[in-house]
Order: C-alpha cells, then structure tokens, then sequence
C-alpha cells in the first residue's frame, strides 16, 4: 500500500512519458496510451479512495523520504478525506476531458495529451503533498501545461488570456513562496533545527503551540491568501478567470473549472487555516465580504453574458464564492455552536459538486461549439427539437447548477448557507439572493437557447447540427449519474471528510472560543 | 616564491599553459581547428584536475598571503571552468560559418580564465585589481572580435571606454583603502577596518574610498545605473560571446566582491549594506522592465541578466546583514546562472549558425515545430530562468529568498517580496519566446539545420543540469555551505 500515492500522482507522468516516444502521426496509439493511463489512474485513485479509513485521524498511506535533508525538505505524501475527494475528482474528470477531446483536438496531439497528463501530476501532488516545499513545487508544476493548453489549442484570443492567467497565478504564489520560507525559518529559528521545519503536520503543531506569533501570523496569512484567492478566484481577483476559460479548449475549461480552482479552496483548508489560525479568524470577516461580493457580483454579470462559455465562467465565480463563504464563516463559529462544522463541509461538497456540474456545463458548451463554432446565445435558439438528447442532458445540468433540490448543487449551498446563517443571518440573506440569481441566469439562458423557433443561424446548419454522439454521452453519463447520488446520498461525501474539517476547525478552536452557554 | 607557492597556483598554470599551448597549434597549424578545440578542453579538464588537487589539500596560502585557496576558491573556479568550456563548445557553430578564427577564440578565453581564477584566490587588493584586468581585457578583445561588424566595433569600444573608465575609478578606491588601512593583505584591511570603525563611524576618506569602489564593481556587474555598456556590448558582440560576457565576467566581478566587500570591507558592513540593497531593488527592477519591451531576444538577455546581477544582489546584501544563507544563494545562483543561461545562449547561437540570420523574436517563430528539440531545450532554460519548479533556477531562487526572509533586517525581508515580483515580471517576457515557439506560425520555409555534435554535447550538459538538479542538490548545498564557512563570519 506504500507504492498506492506516488503511484496515483506518477502514473500520468509514465504515460506521457511512454507517449513520448510514440511516432507523431500514429494518433490512435497516442489517444489509447493517453485514455489508458487516464482510466488506469483513476482506478487507482477509486481504489484508494475505497480502501482508506475516513475516522482515522490524520493522514494515511503516507510515504516520507528525504529529498533535501539539510533543510529538512521531505519528499513527503499522505492522504486524509479531504486529499482523496478531491484526488478522485481529479482523475475523473481528466479521463472524462481526454475522451472529449479526440474530436476537438486534431493538430497536435501528441504534445496535448502530455500536457494535460502532466497537468495530472501536478494537481494529484498538490492535494497530496505534506512538505510545504514539495507541496509549492507541484503547484507551480500545474502553471506550465495550462499556459501551453490554452495558448496552443485555445480560441483567438488565447495569447492574452493565457499570460494573463500565468501572470495572475505567479505573482500569487511566489507571494505564497516567501511565506512557506518564511514560515519554516520561524520553525527553525524556534527549534533550533530544520528537521521537520517544512513538514506539515509539524508546522501545524507548532502552530497549535502557538509557535507563530500574531502579527508573522498575518503577513504569512495574506501572502497565502493572495495565491489561493487568485486561484479560487475570489473577488477582485477573478479578472484572469472568464478569459481563460472562455479561450482555452473545451478540456481546458473542464479542468480548469473543476480542479484547478479547487486548488484554492483546498489550500485555504489544509495550510491557511491550521497553520494561521489567529490570523485566519481575524480575518475571516474580510474574506466572508469578498465571498459575498464574488457571489453576487459573479451572479449579476452572469446575467449580462452573451456568450455561452463567459456565462458559465462568471458563474463558477459566484458558485466558488459560496466556497470561501463557507470554509471561513465555518472559522468564526464558536466551538461547539450549531452551524460550525456545516459551513465548511458545505464547501467541500460545494467544490465537488462545481467540478462536477461546471465540468459538464463545459462539455456541453463545447458539444455546441464543435457543431457551430460559435457560443454566442443570441445566435441560439429552438434547439430542443433538432437536438432533444442534448438538451435534456443540458436542461439537467443547468438545474443541478441553479441548486435544484435532490442534485448535490443543492446540498453543498444548502450547508453553507446554514454556516452563514449561524453565523449572521443577513450574510445568509445575501446568499440566498444570489441563489435566486443563479435560477434566473441559468434558466434564462436556457430559454434563450433551447426553446421557441429554430434561430436563423442554427438553420443554415442544416444536417450538421446533430445530436451527441455516443462518446460524448459517454462523458456526461457518469457525472450526471454522481450528481443524483450525491444530491441523494450526501452523506456518502459527507463521511469521507468530516474527520478532516474537525480536525481543521479544531486549529482554530483556541482563537474563536467556546460559545456561550457551553 | 617557493614550490609551495607553486602548488597553489598550479591552476592558473595549467590554463595559461593550455592558452599557449593552442596559440602555438594555431601558428604551426592554422586552421586546424578540431585539434584546437581538442587540446583546448582537454586542457581544461587538466585545469580542473588541477584545482581538485590543490584543493584536496585543503586551505592553501601562498606568497605571504597575497593568494589564498579556500573553497570558495574553488567553487567558483570550478564555476568559470565549466562557463568557459561550454562557451567553447557553443562557438564553432557561429563562428566557423562567419570565417572567425576559432584557435584565438578560444586562447582569449583561456586568458580571460586565468584571470577569473586569479581573482577567485586572491587575497591581496593590488593582485585583486591586476586579476580584474586580467579576466576583463579578453572580453574587451572578444566584444570586438567580429572585427568586420560595425556594431561589433561600436560595443566593444563602449564597453572598453567605459570598462577602463569603471577600472580607474576602482583602483582610485583601492588607493584610498591603502592609504587610510597601510596594507593591501585583504586580512590586514579587515583588521585594521575594524580597529577603526570600533569608535563608531567612519572617515571623509574611507567613505570616498568606498563609494569608489562601490561604482567600480557596480560597472563590472552591471548593476544599474551603470548597466549602460551591457546592451550595446551584448547585442553588437557574436552570440556566444555575449553568453560568455553574461555569465564569465559577471560571475567573477561577484568573485571581487566577495574577497573584496565579504572580507576586507567586511568591518563596514553596515556602512555598505544600504548601498547594495538600493542597488538590487532598481537593478532588478529596471533590468526587467526594461527587458519587457525589447523584441530582440539576444538584447532581452543581456537586460535580464542585469535583473539576474539584481537578484544575486540580494543574497549579498543578506550576507550582509549576517545571514551566511546569502552568501550560499549568491554562489549557487552564480553556479545555477551559468549554466541556465549559456544554455539560452546556445540555442539562440544555434539558430544563428545561418548567417544572417537575427535574434528577433520572430526568428524563433513555429521554433517547437521546426525543430523541436531545440524548442524543448529553450523551453526547460527559459522556464529556469524565470524560476518554475522543479528547475535548478527555481532552486537558486528559492535559496536567495531564503536568505533574505531570514535576515534580521527588515530592509533586506523586504528584498525578497520585491524579487519574487520581479521574478513574476521576467515570466512575461521568457514566455514571449516560449510563446513565438509554440503558438505563432513560422516565418520562414527554411529547413532545420544541422547542429554540431560539440554544441549538443553541451546542451545535453546544460539541459542535464538543468533539469535534474533538484536530485542532486545535497552535493551541491553542501559544496556551497563549505565555500561559505571559509569566509569570516561578517
């Protein structure tokens, strides 16, 4: 079982390497090679995800080597339910992203599926890594095949959408690289040592300790903030988002949406608040307004969109905001308080649920777009009658989007907005308003697209407008089936990570106090 | 002078015999140039055997203490070693097609080896400055060396005057510390620095002393504002001159500045430190703005390696401030520096085997298409440069800021926020090319070229390096502490 994390964060790394040395032109071996490791990591992954305990305490199947011993740097990996989650999500949606891309993606093969197993690699590190060093190591590693992915394959503008998002995400984490230095000189100067001065779960003792005094405690807390919010992207740092999702292919968006912007939220969960918790709690009103403002304003531009894939954008940032919103209202309820663990469980279950239905909303865009090569929605219209399949699959991912009871949308906002109303009931309010938004650009946008006349422009299509094919219902078919189980069953997600957020919150516990009556 | 004196300098006598040595093959047999290049790096490999074996024997001093060899000696020559054989290994393919003689290339940069190695182990400031002048007359010599070219003149006689110029004003620094210390024995200036200082403050004397020789190594490094040679130097020279005058000269003024700011002036640290740290903050800061709007690849180069001269700044002036951290950053990055950025060097140099061939960005157009090792090449040195992991130049960076994070004063935490902007910055225009290469269409229908086996030799080691450092960094982390740990504590 010790081989079972290198092995689901490597294995994508094998086959691009194995790819590699295939010949260019043989694009059918390519793909498979591609797929193959694709699917093979993801059963790894499941197996992983099966056969790991959820009450554990802290972290399993751990593998610790030493990687650069004079400053106690490990080469150190470990899983807990919060990392498995989200590992799975992952190879999912990789998989589910190579399978549609066979269509759209014709020049270039070879170094795309590299691009996007790599990719791989670097966001499974992420989520795995217990050293900070190698756990900043692989956040950067995830930089270099999405500039390429979006600048290569992406639409007209992909030049400047994809220096934008490199520009936005760099100046993010380097911030991010001065605190993780920072902080392990703190542990060093303290102890005497550098052994462990980078090792996670020793650093967040040593918080625990109280090791990191108030006002490092701050500065570290907002360079970490900074690197995870442009990541999230939480207001006003969203500005690189709607551009490169809009530019980058359709399995660029895809992950892009349902993983890379999970890397914030996992990161303000795992590091920022365990390892800050003074400043996390004395900051969390300033985080909970962006949230609120992300949330709504992401709402009220999704409504002024025009384009199919810019509307979906703007509405993972307002979805996303209900991330932050419930990790950090979660911090500000008093131990033991109705609501304290809700909040940030609706937000894991929130970034789930978005990768799933953001993924899929992404896909289907990017089924429209291989027939018309345009997303604009005025140019839609009427296509429920040529394309029926399409549009069910469409319409029920457009509700699980918009919160429709019994799809897990609905749970993941649900809890946070129980979190929030624990919290103050008017935070709760805001929130609840832009539910009501999210109904009303969704569906609207539906309406335009789906129902009345056939428009003029999908007419002149003629017989290319045809409905999915077979391997693109191939795609959809099993996030559609995980968004009913989950909005059915959320206490299968539930179970999975609930040890976590305990743990996570119990970090803070000192700094928020016990509430009253308690 | 006796053998044990000998001894120490075996290095510098090996590589001035291994100079001769070519220059002789050269005039028996002109035009011989394989055989030049043969015994050129065979005798380099000699050179090294040489300085591992004076450095086995541990810390040397030799001629009254006039030269001293200690690790930090021999990191770094082990450093212009390695710069000057990948500088040879690159040149073939730019100057065989433009008809320059390869066999005095090479003796030039022995010369300028020799010197660069003299200022690694000298410990007395009159051979200090006779080494500078040593290790920077070849590069005079080589900035002009395409003797035909315009350009070529015009640089090489701006980085002459000016070089001259910054020399003069170096040795008017020298004789002020002679004058007000009595000694020119690096220890002996350190001593008696510190004898005066322990009053508190310093001289009228001192101080122009050492704003003479704060502008004298700030002109050999390029730190800005007295970068103004570098561009038109840079540019007007042949490519893989320019790759060697980045990486030889700079990594050898830093040499001078260890023995000269790190140990003699160690006592007036604190006088000098405010200095630096302005220093780095506008040489980074304008070595990369300035960088962003150039569309010539080799001329964004040369204006990043100020804003590179900028970052090592910051692990001097940690240094400075007590961290020995940064004196191990500076060192790496030195070491991680050349070999990223001769990397870069070689590939543009190897694209200008066709004469007439430019540096503009559009030259590298549909690069990743074309010729696609090479594309990957330039890649993996690019995004060194800029500083993504898992790269030697991510390292080299992360070990800067270190140390600078570290630091007890703020002035230098400061230092780190403002480079890793900086670095954020550089992204931009090292992904331009990467860009060209990737994601515009080629201009022009001309087939790949064949590259010579030398210069893949000595891409495949750049690359190498490169890549896979982060699996040897023990060695190297622990070469770099060693260095540190023979300075005197400052």
């Amino acid at each position: 079982m010790d081989a079972m994390l290198p092995l689901v964060t490597f294995l994508p790394l094998i086959g691009s390497l194995v790819i590699a040395f295939l010949p260019r032109d043989s694009r059918r071996v390519i793909w498979t090679v591609a797929i193959g490791t694709a699917v093979a990591t993801w059963a790894v992954s499941l197996v992983l995800l099966l056969s790991f305990d959820p009450d554990a305490a802290g972290f399993s199947y751990r593998v610790d080597v030493p990687w650069i011993p004079f400053f106690g740097i490990d080469f150190h990996l470990g899983v807990d339910g919060l990392s498995a989650v989200l590992v799975v999500l992952t190879t999912t949606l990789t998989w589910i992203s190579l399978l549609a891309s066979i269509g759209p993606i014709q020049n270039r093969v070879k170094e795309f599926v590299i691009a996007f197993l790599v990719l791989e690699v670097g966001v499974n590190g992420v989520f795995l890594a217990l050293d900070l060093f190698l756990f900043y190591v692989f956040w950067e590693i995830v930089l270099v095949p999405m500039y390429l992915i979006i600048g290569i394959w992406g639409g007209d503008n992909r030049l400047y959408a994809t220096i934008k998002f490199v520009l936005f995400t760099l100046v993010g984490s380097l911030l991010m690289l001065v605190a993780i230095l920072a902080t392990a000189f703190t542990y060093q100067a303290a102890t005497g040592s550098w052994a462990g001065a980078f090792d996670y779960e020793t650093l967040r003792s040593f918080a625990a300790g109280g090791g990191f005094e108030a006002g490092f405690q701050t500065l570290a807390f907002i360079a970490f903030f900074l690197a995870f919010a442009i990541k999230v992207p939480m207001w006003p740092f969203h500005t690189w988002l709607p551009d490169a999702h809009t530019e980058a292919p359709t399995a660029g968006s895809v992950i892009l949406a349902g993983v890379l912007l999970k890397l914030g939220g996992y990161g303000f969960i795992r590091f920022s608040i365990p390892l800050y918790p003074d400043a996390s709690v004395d900051l969390a009103p300033i985080v909970i307004g962006l949230s609120l403002v992300a949330i709504v304003y992401g709402a009220i531009v999704a409504l002024r969109q025009t384009d199919l894939k810019r509307l979906v954008a703007y509405s993972s940032v307002s979805h996303m905001g209900f991330v932050t919103l419930g990790i950090f209202v979660s911090v500000l309820i008093p131990v033991g308080a109705l609501g304290r663990e809700q909040g940030m469980q609706g937000a894991i279950l929130q970034m789930v649920n978005h990768g799933l239905i953001t993924g899929a909303l992404f896909l289907l865009v990017g089924v429209i777009y291989e027939r018309t090569h345009d997303r604009a929605i005025a140019r839609m219209g009427g296509l429920s009658a040529p394309v029926p399949v399409y549009a069910t699959v469409f319409g029920f991912f457009v509700l699980a989007s918009a919160g429709l009871p019994g799809l897990s949308g609905f749970v993941g906002e649900f809890l946070v907005l129980v979190g929030s109303f624990a919290y103050q009931p008017v935070v709760a309010a805001i929130a609840t308003l832009a539910m009501i938004l999210a109904a009303g650009y969704l569906l609207w946008m539906f309406q335009r697209v789906f129902f009345g006349e056939l428009s003029e422009f999908l007419r002149g299509l003629g017989h290319h407008l045809t409905d999915m094919r077979p391997v693109e219902v191939v795609t959809l078919v099993p996030l559609a089936a995980l968004v009913v189980v989950f909005g059915v069953f959320p206490g299968l997600l539930l179970d999975l990570f609930s040890v976590t957020v305990e743990e996570v919150l119990a970090a803070v516990g000192p700094a928020v106090g016990v509430a009253a009556g308690r | 002078m006796n053998v044990d004196d000998l001894f120490a300098i075996a290095p510098l006598v090996a590589s001035v015999l291994v100079a001769c040595a070519v220059l002789v093959v050269d005039l028996i047999a002109p035009g011989r140039t394989r055989v030049a290049i043969a015994i050129a790096l065979g005798g380099l490999v000699v050179v090294a055997a040489a300085v591992l074996w004076v450095a086995s024997a541990g810390e040397t001093t030799a001629f009254g203490g006039g030269y001293t060899v200690d690790a930090i000696t021999t990191f770094l020559d082990v450093v212009f070693i390695a710069t000057i054989a990948l500088t040879i290994a690159f040149a073939p393919d730019y100057l065989a097609p433009r008809g320059l003689p390869m066999a005095e290339f090479t003796t030039i940069l022995l010369f300028a080896l020799t010197g660069a190695m003299l200022i690694a182990g000298s410990t007395d400031l009159l051979l200090l400055f006779l080494a500078l002048e040593l290790m920077v007359l070849p590069g005079y010599m080589l900035a002009g060396f395409a003797k035909g070219d315009a350009l070529a003149t015009e640089g090489a006689i701006k980085y002459f005057l000016l070089g001259s110029f910054s020399s003069a004003i170096f040795l008017f620094g020298l004789a002020f510390t002679w004058g007000i210390t009595g000694t020119t024995r690096v220890a002996g200036v350190a001593d008696a620095l510190a004898t005066f200082t322990a009053g508190g403050g310093i001289s009228i004397g001192l101080a122009l002393g050492l704003a003479f020789l704060t502008t004298g190594v700030a002109f050999k490094i390029a730190a800005v504002p007295f970068h103004y040679w570098t561009p038109d130097a840079y540019q007007g020279s042949p490519t893989p001159v320019t790759g060697y005058l980045s990486v030889g000269p700079k990594v050898g003024a830093f040499a001078l500045i260890i023995r000269l700011f790190a140990e003699a002036l160690a006592p007036l640290a604190a006088d000098w430190l405010p200095v630096f740290i302005g220093l780095a903050i506008v040489t980074m800061t304008l070595g990369n703005l300035v960088a962003l709007t150039q569309d010539n690849v080799k001329r964004m180069l040369a204006y990043s390696s100020i804003a590179h001269t900028g970052y090592m700044l910051v692990g001097l002036a940690a240094y400075a401030s007590g961290e020995l951290a940064g004196m191990e950053g500076l060192l790496l990055y030195g070491l991680v520096y050349a070999f990223m950025n001769l990397g870069a060097f070689a590939v543009v140099t190897a694209l200008q085997k066709r004469r007439g061939v430019t540096a503009s960005l559009s030259t590298f157009a549909g690069l990743g298409r074309r010729e696609p090792w090479l594309g990957l090449l330039m890649t993996l040195f690019l995004l060194s440069l800029t500083g993504i992991p898992p790269t030697a130049g991510f390292f080299a960076k992360a070990y800067i800021i270190l140390a600078a994070v570290e630091s007890a004063d703020p002035w230098v935490n400061l230092l780190a926020v403002i480079a890793v902007i900086n670095a954020a910055a550089a992204a931009f225009y090292y992904l331009r090319v990467v860009r060209q290469m990737y994601m515009e269409e080629p201009v022009t229908e001309q087939p790949p070229l064949s590259h010579g086996r030398l210069l893949w030799a000595g891409l495949v080691v750049t690359s190498a390096f490169t890549a896979l450092f982060f699996i040897f960094t023990g060695p190297v982390f622990e070469s770099i502490q060693r260095a540190t740990q023979a300075l005197a504590t400052i």
